[in-house]
């Protein structure tokens, strides 16, 4: 029994036995109680009948003193065997007889009272001999109580007996009848535990018999009901929270407005569900405009009665539902087919009865109204509606956060642009002043060949004409050299200076960079097994145009580096010139134009969107994502345009259009005859670089100047400043720039705090940049870049010293 | 209980001594059965002349009781009577009695008593020697020094006496005829 708890058979069983048992002992012990009062009483009243008996029958012997007889009398005792002993007195106290005969005890009887008592384990009586009125004497019996041990052996056994019959018959009543009470308990029980284990709530218990178990039963089955609807309240609860858990998380993984109200559409749609729901934004500042339609769930769109609505409609707010709902209230319409507005009539004629539309806040601001439908009247539970307001609660969480994104994202791409056109800006700088470094250094080194050769051309008439063909062939690849630096400094220059438009003949130009990119477009891809063919489709008589040569070159050598990256398995690059009149507009405009035409991979939308801003590139890590955007600050300064014409697979073209020029000849650009129009100057010489130095000495003392020399730019200084005063002043100074110590800059200011006429020409191997920068220190009368041409050597020579007496000679430079 | 022995036989023996000490004669045996008589013989309501009428125990001839007779009955009665001893010297005195002893004196007026006494309920007793003439109804015998009854049935019927089967029980009955 211990360990499991008793079952409700076993409990009822042992109640009924246990009372039954309690009811028959007692009942048992009354009645033996009672029958052993009874039972002791007859042996006592039976005593006392013998006890009267062998008093009456003594009288004689007592009264004439006969006590054989009384012996005799007594000797009858026999036939009870429970009399132990017993004696006959006389009148004075004197034993008389005795039984057993030979019993000793007692002599005489000393006033002992007289009756029948229980006394110490007997049954002691004292009987009164009585003869008429006469008192014959005293009898004593005393009966031991074996009668009643007797009794009480066959009493046990009887009671004994009936008590396991009686328990026997108990048993077996308690078994049919505790069924009264344990079946309907038992077959409640198996009904709870048969909900325990499926957890079905729709079980019904029997219908017991009996009041209370009538009311048991029926209180059951009550409750079970309420059960089964909580359970059905709570599981629909959980569904819309599950739904609601759903669309969170799949707004949270999109960050842009049309697909989280799709997203959140399609879910209403499909597990709500719902007949029809879209989502509408609304802008309280234009709040005249209504609202705008933003997304429409899928199903609602294949609606039986067309469309209720259409993307980026307007939905005007009238004083419905829709007034409310922007206000920030949950609307909830049980049936829109009685409402007088539009927009609940529009619902009605698409058999849509209920409404419920519900404002997307946030910050207490509504943007947007998220408006849901069912076909029946009612058909949206107080439940419902307030998942609804969740949802749009969510919903408008998500949507804000969406475009806080997106805020961020655009904040953030900014912010990366201008950390990448910083870097790119040093990077440009940098490489500008290694390339001024090293174009200053081979300008210095070639100067010399250049003066020698000029010189050498001039002055030496005996020459073989092989000499003067390989001297003329120097001659230009140096200036092909010097030509290369200085593009080599334009290229990687950091601002434009002032537009310096010329006539430029595009012919011309593409020749020139077909030239000067022949490695890139054909040795280098042929070293990889690629072939490029490059075609040309030249227009003859093609108009000149009005520009900057250098941009438009740089221009076009860039569409030509892309139109090469474009085709990586090989391909044709067009280079076309042509003219033509604008395209569109009323009054068409005549144009002249050059392509560059690949059939390489093609833009696709994007980048054809993207292209020409900077940094944006599709070569990765090769490219700087500079070169179209050069392109088109080129052509924006050129007031020029830039066309184009992309298919992705097939190819590009990018076409320059400019605007021809108008006169044939605008300025006529001429170098005056290199003559040698100046003699028998005075010359100072300062350089730290003593090629050069020797060089253009040995060339200006050909022309017949005089010259002296100073290394460096201090001597420089002290050599003018002793001469300044002297017999022989300088009539001109030349110094090189870029001196260590002492640079140009500063022997021109003390050539001119000395002697503010004596005319000073700067050289220097960045000569045009400090040209385009416009730098040119007011003390410096003239900037030659290295290597020194003759020519402007002389002209600028002839020039200043022509001028020397006149003041100010630096007006001239600017 | 073995308390309450040791004073219950100092008192035993205390009383067993005195009785000792004054053992009872023959004639006051004697008296003592005369008086106890009374007690197991009825006799018919004609024997007396009124309900009040004394119950009379006569001694005829010499008196051989003294004063133990008068001791025994003293302040006894018999039924409500009254108890009465009368002393008588020959039968002619003996008119109502009810036991009459029979002193050893009149051993030879035996017949001629009882004669006299014939059809009358007088319980007629006598201690007179073995061998003297029957039709006395109680003789007392003298029996290794104790006093036994010998009781003539026929003659205490013929008197219309009811002796009861008690005083039977310890007695000798002789004369059962009639």
């Amino acid at each position: 029994m211990r360990g499991a708890p008793a079952t409700i058979r076993q409990t009822l069983m042992k109640v009924l036995l246990l009372t039954s048992g309690a009811v028959m002992l007692t009942t048992g012990l009354a009645f033996g109680a009672y029958d052993f009062l009874t039972y002791r009483r007859q042996i006592l009243h039976n005593l006392a009948t013998l006890g009267e008996a062998i008093a009456a029958n003594s009288t004689a012997a007592l009264a004439f003193e006969n006590p054989d007889d009384a012996q005799e009398v007594l000797s009858a005792l026999r036939a009870d065997h429970h009399v132990v002993a017993a004696a006959l007195y006389t009148g004075s106290g004197t034993r008389f007889a005795s039984y057993p005969a030979a019993d000793v005890g007692m002599r005489a009887l000393v006033s002992l009272q007289e009756g029948y008592r229980f006394e110490s384990g007997y049954l002691i009586g004292v009987q009164p001999v009585v003869q008429g009125s006469r008192r014959m004497g005293t009898l004593y019996l005393k009966s031991d109580l074996g009668a009643l041990r007797e009794w009480f052996a066959s009493f046990g056994l009887i009671a004994a007996l009936v008590l396991a019959i009686s328990c026997a018959v108990a048993y077996l009543v308690a078994t049919r009848l505790q069924k009264l009470i344990s079946h309907p308990i038992l077959t409640l029980t198996e009904t709870v535990s048969a909900i325990a284990e499926h957890r079905d709530y729709t079980v019904r218990a029997r219908q017991l018999q009996g009041h209370e178990f009538g009311l048991l039963s029926d209180a059951f089955n009550h409750m079970l009901e309420r059960v089964e609807q909580t359970q059905a309240r709570l599981q629909s609860q959980l569904g819309r929270l599950d739904l609601l858990h759903r669309i969170t998380r799949a707004t949270g993984e999109r960050q842009d407005l049309p697909s989280i109200f799709q997203v959140v559409l399609r879910n209403l749609e499909d597990e709500l569900p719902i007949d029809f729901g879209c989502l509408c934004l609304y802008d309280a500042k234009a709040d005249s405009e209504g609202l705008s339609v933003a997304a429409i769930g899928a199903r609602s769109l294949e609606h039986p009665l067309g469309p209720v609505v259409s993307r980026q409609e307007r939905v005007p707010i009238d004083q419905n539902g829709l007034a409310r709902c922007v206000a920030g209230q949950l609307v909830y319409e049980s049936d829109v087919s009685a409402a007088a507005f539009p927009f609940p009539q529009r619902l009605a004629r698409a058999g849509l009865s209920s409404l419920v539309l519900a404002p997307l806040l946030v910050e207490k601001r509504v943007f947007g109204v998220l408006v849901v439908a069912r076909q029946p009247a009612n058909g949206f539970s107080s439940a419902e509606c307030e998942f609804l307001r969740h949802l749009s609660e969510h919903v408008a969480l998500a949507s804000n956060q969406a475009q806080l994104h997106g805020d961020l994202q655009r904040a953030y791409n900014d912010l990366r642009q201008s950390q990448h056109t910083a870097s790119q800006q040093e990077r440009l700088r940098a490489l500008g002043q290694m390339a001024s470094g090293i174009a200053h250094d081979i300008n210095n080194a070639i100067s010399p060949i250049t003066l020698y050769t000029e010189s050498l051309l001039e002055r030496e008439p005996n020459l073989s004409e092989r000499t003067r063909n390989y001297l003329i062939t120097i001659q230009r690849a140096i200036e092909d050299v010097a030509e290369t630096v200085a593009r080599m400094r334009e290229f990687y220059r950091a601002r434009e200076p002032d537009m310096n438009l010329t006539r430029v003949s595009l012919n011309q130009l593409v020749k020139q960079v077909i030239d000067l990119t022949r490695a890139r477009w054909s040795d280098m891809p042929l070293q990889k097994g690629i072939v490029i063919r490059l075609q040309t489709e030249l227009s003859v008589d093609l108009p000149d145009i009005m520009g900057a040569e250098v941009e438009i070159r740089d221009a076009l050598t860039n569409l030509l580096f892309n139109a090469v990256d474009a085709m990586p398995e090989g391909g044709v690059v067009t280079l076309r010139t042509g003219a033509s009149l604008t395209k569109s507009d009323e009054d068409a405009v005549p144009i002249v134009y050059v392509e560059v035409a690949d059939t390489g991979v093609g833009m696709d939308e994007e980048t054809r969107r993207r292209c020409l801003e900077p940094f944006y590139t599709t070569k990765g890590e090769r490219g700087t994502g500079l070169g179209l955007a050069m392109v088109y600050g080129m052509v924006r300064r050129h007031s020029a345009q830039l066309e184009i014409n992309s298919v992705a697979g097939k190819g590009t073209t990018m076409r320059l259009c400019f605007v021809p020029a108008l006169t044939a000849s605008l300025v006529a650009e001429h170098h005056p005859p290199a003559l040698n129009t100046s003699h028998g100057l005075r010359l100072l010489l300062v350089d730290d670089d003593p090629l050069l130095i020797k060089s253009l000495r040995e060339v200006l003392e050909g022309d017949g100047h005089s010259i002296v020399v100073a290394d460096g730019g201090q001597n420089g200084i002290n050599t003018f400043q002793a001469a300044v005063q002297g017999p022989e002043p300088f009539s001109l100074v030349i110094t090189d720039l870029g001196m260590p110590y002492v640079d140009g800059r500063k022997v021109a200011a003390a050539v001119k705090a000395s002697s503010p006429a004596t005319p000073v020409i700067l050289l220097t191997g960045w000569g045009r940049r400090l040209i385009a920068e416009n730098d040119v220190p007011a003390c410096v009368d003239r900037v030659l870049s290295k290597p020194p041409r003759l020519i402007e050597l002389r002209t600028a020579l002839a020039e200043l010293s022509g001028v020397s007496g006149r003041t100010p000679a630096k007006a001239e430079a600017s | 209980m073995r308390m309450s022995c040791a004073p219950c036989l100092v008192a035993l023996l205390l009383t067993t001594a005195r009785c000792w000490a004054a053992p009872p004669s023959e004639y006051q045996v004697k008296a003592v059965f005369l008086f106890n008589f009374a007690q197991f013989v009825e006799w018919p309501a004609r024997a007396f002349t009124d309900t009040q009428a004394p119950f009379v125990i006569g001694v005829l001839g010499k008196d051989p009781f003294g004063p133990q007779l008068d001791a025994v009955v003293r302040g006894e009665t018999v039924n409500n009577r009254p108890l009465l001893i009368e002393r008588y010297r020959n039968i002619a005195e003996v008119r109502s009695c009810n036991i009459l002893f029979i002193g050893r004196t009149e051993t030879g007026e035996l017949p001629h008593i009882l004669e006299a006494l014939k059809g009358r309920s007088i319980l007629t007793v006598t201690d007179a020697e073995e061998g003297a003439p029957g039709g006395v109804m109680i003789r007392l015998v003298t029996r290794s020094n104790h006093i036994r009854l010998r009781i003539d049935v026929g003659a205490a019927k013929a008197g219309n006496l009811v002796i009861s089967s008690k005083l039977l029980r310890p007695a000798e009955i002789v004369g059962g005829q009639g």
